[in-house]
């Protein structure tokens, strides 16, 4: 019998904190590690988070890592670290300043976890997964990036706004990179096998892709001081329960292409089948013109950034 | 809806099998349970009962000893009725089990008067059908089990091809909870990505067949039919009335006028809260599903036809 799961999370904010969150409140592991900068605030952290576990019977163990060598053993590591986009700053200013810290934590990964899946969740997201996926050497299939589910779960949101019935049973797709170019695919858009096109007309559809693809923008503005953490942090735990469980479902991952969707030594979001290796499989769709262009320029836009970093030679000491 | 109290007449393997599921789940706060032979409620309800001591939720579950105790239920799921047997024609399982249904409806027509009722005995679109007859009621109240577990059955046999996707797959079977029925593996999705893209012309009408003959499959197996499934997919339209989720879920219902037909009860797609069906969605069909279909409610028609033809509705 294989010893219970592990499960590190980087980054001690909102986002982190709620992942950790909701696997102590679900069981999904055994063991979470909270990774931040204040050991005292994170050891609070997982204290309360312990506590609460206890209060909904489940078996999970939250603790404060004092060191990388803490992470050791992880089945997973999620890095949410990064400075958060506040108002006005666009996800390419983030840019340098959390491919700096997501190197650090990749190399500790490599060090100190070097068996585990990483999920990347950092801002501008593409990026940060291919600059993980560099510093840890790891081969691609256990370098992930989440945005496909949390921009899926938006735009079902925002379907479920219209229809008013069917929360839950959207099968939204989007596609190609975490950013302002984003893939939303209303066309594969069901609700229990209904196609939306049969629920909606065009041009609600249409205001459905905008608010998706401003969806975390519009929480940022709302909220002032921050982004959105808690959808964000649900999705994460999809990525991780699909791991940890072995479950061989599909998610739209952000991962390095290598000749799909006719790219390689990119990364992009497209479907892919997850297990306890990781994406264990790219599944290739079938896209129409349309959709063609829009992921051409969805990738250009994350190979434009990745370019930036060349440039800047952030990566010349690989 | 306030007392979240689900009846369950007939408390065979699939009425029995409801009451597991629903209370594995803590969906209700009560669930009663009746059958007409001696001692199955009974012991069935307290082996439920003891198993609900490791349950999420509390659920309290009884017996009932009379149709009378069968009160003032929220919902009622009728599984009562005799399956078919070597000699049996159609029209004699037919005949015997509407009988059946009359006995029922009219105990809870005195008992759960505002109840929501899912109907389960089969034939399932006919026995709908027999429900709205006898009650009068508003035709929200009234559903039968088809696609939900159709559905379900559909939605393993895509699994079966794929080898990955199982509980992600979307679940669309219209028409007749019969031979007739019209499973559509091609519109729905495993996660994100359309079916379409993963499955071959050929696969899908294996599917096709397969999904039709899923209920076969298990009695070929089995001896008998399958209750997992259907009690499963029983406690899923349960918790969608009961919670309000408003979920899309094929159901038998009476049509008035949607999909061009009338006064037939049919599978196709419906929003299910607490009202019972709070909406039917009319889908796009092409011309050969609409052939389908047509042929479908027809199959479902003659049935009906049968019940006239012997007197059953003239009292």
């Amino acid at each position: 019998m294989a010893k219970g799961k592990k499960v590190t999370v980087i980054g001690t904010g909102n986002f982190g904190s709620t992942v950790a969150f909701i696997l102590a409140m679900n069981g999904t592991c055994h063991n979470v590690v909270l990774r931040g900068r204040n050991y005292d605030v994170t050891k609070g952290k997982a204290l309360d988070m312990s506590q609460a576990a206890n209060a909904a019977r489940q078996h999970t163990i939250v603790k404060a890592a004092k060191g990388p060598e803490d992470m050791a053993g992880s089945d997973v590591v999620v890095i949410t670290a990064g400075a958060p986009r506040t108002p006005g700053m666009s996800r390419d200013d983030l840019l340098l300043m959390n491919a700096d810290i997501v190197k650090m934590y990749a190399k500790e990964i490599k060090e100190h976890a070097p068996d585990a899946v990483v999920v990347v969740v950092s801002n501008p997201l593409d990026v940060m997964t291919y600059v993980a996926l560099k510093y840890t050497g790891f081969p691609r299939e256990r370098v992930l990036g989440m945005a496909g589910i949390l921009d899926a779960a938006r735009m079902a949101h925002f379907i479920y706004e219209k229809l008013e019935y069917g929360a839950g049973q959207i099968r939204a797709t989007v596609m190609g990179g975490h950013g302002d170019t984003m893939v939303p695919l209303p066309k594969f858009t069901t609700v229990a096998g209904v196609p939306i096109e049969d629920l909606l007309d065009s041009e609600e559809i249409g205001e459905i892709v905008k608010k998706t693809r401003n969806g975390g923008a519009q929480i940022v503005n709302l909220l002032g001081d921050g982004s959105a953490y808690y959808a964000p942090a649900k999705s994460t735990t999809v990525m991780v329960d699909a791991i940890l469980k072995d479950t061989n479902q599909i998610h739209s991952c952000a991962i390095m292409l290598k000749d799909d969707y006719g790219y390689s030594d990119i990364v992009s979001g497209v479907p892919v089948m997850i297990g306890a290796g990781g994406a264990e499989q790219v599944i290739e769709m079938t896209l129409k013109n349309l959709q063609v262009r829009k992921f051409k320029n969805s990738i250009e836009s994350v190979k434009e950034m990745v370019d930036k970093l060349y440039e800047l030679k952030f990566f010349d000491d690989l | 809806m306030t007392h979240r109290k689900v009846g369950i007449i007939g408390a065979g393997a699939v009425g029995a099998t409801a009451a597991y599921s629903l209370s594995m789940m803590g969906t209700c706060k009560e669930i009663i349970l009746f059958d007409i032979a001696d001692g199955v409620a009974e012991g069935k309800a307290i082996d439920i009962a003891q198993s609900t001591q490791y349950a999420p939720q509390p659920t309290i579950i009884t017996a009932a000893k009379t149709p009378a105790d069968v009160k003032d239920c929220d919902i009622i799921v009728i599984t009562a009725g005799v399956p078919r047997k070597g000699d049996m024609t159609r029209e004699d399982l037919l005949l015997i089990n509407a009988k059946i249904i009359k006995s029922v409806i009219d105990d809870i027509k005195v008992h759960s008067p505002n109840a929501i009722i899912i109907c389960v005995s089969n034939p399932l679109d006919v026995m709908t059908y027999v429900i709205h007859k006898l009650t009068g009621w508003d035709r929200k109240r009234i559903m039968g089990l088809s696609g939900a577990l159709d559905g379900s059955r559909m939605a393993y046999q895509i699994y079966q091809k794929l080898g990955f996707g199982a509980g992600q797959t979307g679940k669309l079977v219209i028409g007749d909870h019969g031979q007739n029925m019209i499973p559509l593996p091609q519109k729905v999705k495993v996660g994100l990505v359309p079916t379409t893209d993963l499955l071959t012309d050929e696969e899908f009408a294996e599917i096709i067949e397969r999904t039709k003959n899923g209920g076969a499959e298990i009695v070929k197996h089995l001896g008998t039919s399958g209750y997992y499934g259907p009690g499963r997919a029983i406690a899923f339209m349960v918790e969608s009335i009961l919670d309000d989720t408003r979920s899309v879920v094929s159901s038998s219902v009476l049509l008035e006028g949607e999909y061009s037909h009338s006064d037939v009860t049919v599978g196709v797609p419906v929003v299910l809260g607490r009202n019972g069906i709070e909406e039917i969605i009319e889908m796009t069909l092409n011309t050969k599903t609409r052939e389908k279909f047509k042929v479908s409610v027809e199959s479902i028609r003659e049935g009906i036809d049968i019940l006239e033809k012997n007197g059953f509705f003239d009292a």
